[in-house]
């Protein structure tokens, strides 16, 4: 928890100390490559607030995530920073990231192309464009090479998989950690030096081994949706009568699977986790992401599932109403909670949820 | 109080275009009577000459919206998708073509006759998010369609290199083997040189009767814009080109003759982001005191040049580089056209239209108006509104707003004249 409480703090003692921090918004910017140029990878956040001095730089109708990174960094919070990559997903984290080469400047202020498709072509594509972006941090002083391209890559995957085990030891029906526990466990990833996260990840497996389990009592769900930074909205649903049972969310599982890519070379092992991560509406077809909730609803023993979208965010709109009838016709009902700036669980929406989780837990 | 609705059309190549948009829609529903296959696609890509150069019909949904704005029939289609459960906060277009897709597709009140139904889908990855997104409710809708997924780097004009043109020229040829195969038609090369080298005149075209807004009293305004209709749907065939040479022929007489689109021109407007297509006339709004729009962010965005000896490859950069020219992908490089355009055009003041259903060009509008104002002074005034849903849209808002602002600007001419 307090790696993420304290983050800003912390990001500037390492920066001070010599480590380069490079903002990245969504979680398909290839961090292992960032990191193995010599920089540290931050991805952004918005954290709770007001937006005001933000509506200077984007519209009001852009997802309430990137208004509230927008307004930190009007703030001067992430003055910290050496530069901005974004791999690229939705058009509203494209335009903040060209916004901000203007606005708060940067040694490096980068959308990053990566490719839809899975092919040879395609992940030739991928390396160039990678090998682009190594070019480019190495201008502004980073050194780049397969050996530390691998280093990297091994890092991330242990991290990962240390990650996935965590998940699922909190999964069942009784575990030593919250989902809301978790959800702080995968945040503090995004914003803490790999090295250091992965030993505190070891630490955290020990002690999970032989921790007390508790009885998690609560209707099965899957929380579904894009970016969830309030962990407690996680400890609020599960207030309403629910256990969270797993967390398709880029703050959830979307992080960490599948672990690692697979192929002889690190760039090759980057390119194919890229290509097979558990997908995000930004980069995939809601018809191809059906099977997938409703495998993973089944896996984790969900009855049903709750979508948290961000109020306003394309990909996850535009996706809802198939998913949704996909997952029906399956036989999964679900409930959608869209969320904008300062949202929370409201008493409206802790109705909603109180009669979801009586309609899938009857 | 100018009068709102349809817009005044000056030109008499304009009034022509109703023909053309109806000729267009019947050519559509003739090719699928016919059995020449139809393929939906998203504008602005290399896609279409390479339809045209191999004899088959690209229909363009979300072209289509507009027309439906026009017609009056977007606000059913809107109701019908939220139904279904889309969002009233995503683009108009996408739920606009998502409501008509699922409706009575060749009913009463449909403009047209509609659109006829896909033999093809060309389906990406690439463009905006709404875009991409149409496709995939498309593939679900039609689910007989054979469908070409393309992958379409997006990356800003300014930083387009070598292995992104290769990737997207990659993509095109994966697109040409795509449609023999489904088609059983072979691409004639030679063809496709003649259609794009057609393409490339409609370009030029395109910047020709763009330069002639230069002329004070300006030829034509923004009412007219839809002359670009051609640009769209009818890239790289003869239609366009000979449609340009008549408008072409009839801005430059009027501009030599000192024949304004208005009569007393007294402030020269930019326009930043789509028109709203329910509400043409609030260009003419602006008249009532002098106010002509002479220059829009669509002014510079067929400012593309095409290489007739290099086809494929000029249609991958086609595809690389228009939707970025107009977007947040690319907000240096727009900035850059706004800026020029504003300098080429003697602009007193800029609208920026936010457009609640299009985030991509929305973003980066703030930037540019500041941009406007310190580099050249230029005042901008914000209207909020909807591209295709008159429900967002305030005349009362509207009016006060444009009012104010041209009394900024008279008045400073007013002052810089004293
Ligand atoms: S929450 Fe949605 S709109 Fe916002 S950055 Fe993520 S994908 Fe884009
Ligand atoms: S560019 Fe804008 S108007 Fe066009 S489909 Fe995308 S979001 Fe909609």
């Amino acid at each position: 928890m307090e790696a993420v409480d304290n983050r800003e703090e912390r990001l500037r003692e390492w920066a001070s100390l010599g480590a380069r921090p490079m903002g990245y918004l969504c979680t398909y910017t290839p961090v292992e490559l960032i990191h193995a140029c010599g920089f540290l990878p931050v991805r952004l956040w918005g954290g709770a607030g007001q937006v005001r001095k933000a509506y200077s730089h984007v519209p009001p109708f852009v997802c309430p995530y990137l208004r509230l990174v927008v307004e930190r960094a009007a703030c001067s919070t992430f003055d910290f920073l050496v530069g901005i990559v974004q791999g690229y997903t939705c058009d509203a984290a494209c335009g903040v990231v060209n916004v901000w080469k203007n606005t708060f400047g940067g040694g490096i202020c980068m959308n990053l192309p990566l490719p839809y498709n899975e092919s040879a072509s395609a992940r030739t594509f991928f390396a160039s464009c990678a090998h682009d972006l190594a070019s480019r941090l190495e201008a502004l002083g980073g050194c780049f090479s397969e050996e530390r391209l691998g280093r990297s890559v091994g890092l991330y995957e242990r991290i990962r998989e240390s990650l996935a085990r965590v998940g699922e030891m909190c999964s069942g029906e009784s575990a030593c950690l919250s989902a809301m526990d978790i959800s702080v466990v995968v945040q503090a990833f995004f914003s803490t030096p790999p090295e250091t996260y992965l030993a505190m990840l070891q630490e955290l497996e020990a002690l999970l081994q032989g921790a007390p389990r508790v009885r998690r009592e609560g209707v099965p769900v899957l929380v579904s949706g894009s970016v969830l930074e309030d962990a407690g909205v996680i400890g609020l649903i599960e207030e309403t009568g629910f256990r969270v049972v797993a967390c398709d969310l880029c703050t959830g599982i979307r992080a960490y699977t599948p672990h690692a890519g697979t192929g002889s070379t690190p760039m090759e092992r980057l390119a194919s986790r890229h290509a097979a991560r558990f997908p995000c509406p930004s980069r995939s077809r809601p018809q191809d992401r059906v099977p997938l909730l409703a495998g993973l609803a089944r896996d984790s023993g969900a009855a049903g599932v709750i979508f948290l979208i961000q109020k306003f965010c394309t990909p996850h709109l535009a996706d809802h109403p198939l998913v949704e009838r996909g997952l029906r016709d399956a036989g999964i009902p679900s409930i959608l909670i869209e969320l904008d700036v300062e949202d929370t669980i409201d008493a409206r929406t802790a109705n909603r949820l109180e009669t979801f989780a009586a309609l899938v837990g009857g | 109080m100018a009068k709102t609705g349809k817009s005044v059309k000056r030109l008499a190549s304009a009034r022509e275009l109703a023909t053309l948009v109806a000729g267009y829609y019947e050519e559509c529903h003739r090719a699928k009577a016919e059995g020449v296959p139809v393929g939906w696609m998203p504008p602005m890509n290399g896609g279409i000459e390479i339809f045209y150069a191999m004899g088959l019909q690209p229909v363009f949904p979300e072209n289509f919206s507009p027309v439906c704005a026009a017609f009056g029939a977007a606000l059913s289609h809107f109701e019908a998708a939220e139904a279904m459960g889309y969002s009233s906060d995503l683009c108009g277009y996408l739920r606009n073509i998502v409501g008509y897709v699922h409706s009575d597709m060749h009913g009463p009140g449909v403009p047209l006759q509609g659109l006829p139904e896909p033999d093809m889908i060309m389906s990406f990855g690439g463009g905006c998010v709404p875009a991409m997104k149409i496709f995939h409710i498309l593939e679900h809708r039609f689910q007989g369609a054979a469908v070409f997924r393309a992958d379409m780097p997006q990356v800003a004009v300014e930083e387009i290199r070598e292995h992104h043109v290769e990737y997207a020229t990659s993509e095109m040829h994966r697109f040409i083997d795509f449609l023999e195969r489904t088609t059983g038609r072979k691409l004639d090369m030679e063809r496709l040189r003649e259609v794009v080298a057609l393409s490339d005149e409609a370009c030029r075209l395109w910047d020709e009767i763009m330069s002639y807004r230069r002329f004070s009293p300006a030829p034509i305004t923004a009412s007219e814009i839809g002359i670009m209709f051609v640009m769209v749907t009818r890239q790289g065939t003869k239609t366009a080109v000979e449609f340009l040479e008549r408008v072409r022929d009839e801005v430059a007489q009027r501009a030599h003759k000192g024949m304004g689109a208005v009569e007393d021109e007294r402030v020269r407007l930019f326009w930043d982001n789509i028109p709203l297509w329910h509400n043409m006339g609030i260009f003419n709004y602006f008249e009532s005191s002098g106010g002509v729009f002479v220059a829009e962010t669509y002014s510079a965005a067929w400012s593309l040049r095409l290489d007739p000896d290099d086809p494929v490859r000029s249609l991958a950069l086609k595809s690389l580089m228009s939707y970025p020219l107009v977007s947040c992908v690319s907000i240096d490089r727009r900035k850059e056209m706004v800026l020029k355009a504003c300098r080429d055009y003697a602009i007193d003041g800029a609208v920026f239209h936010r457009n609640r259903s299009c985030v991509p060009i929305s973003l980066g509008q703030e930037d540019i108006a500041r941009a406007l104002d310190e580099e050249l002074g230029i005042p901008s005034v914000f209207i909020d509104a909807d591209h295709m849903d008159s429900r967002s849209f305030s005349m009362a808002q509207f009016q006060a707003r444009a009012d104010a602002f041209m009394e900024i600007i008279l008045e400073r001419k007013r002052a810089g004249r004293a």
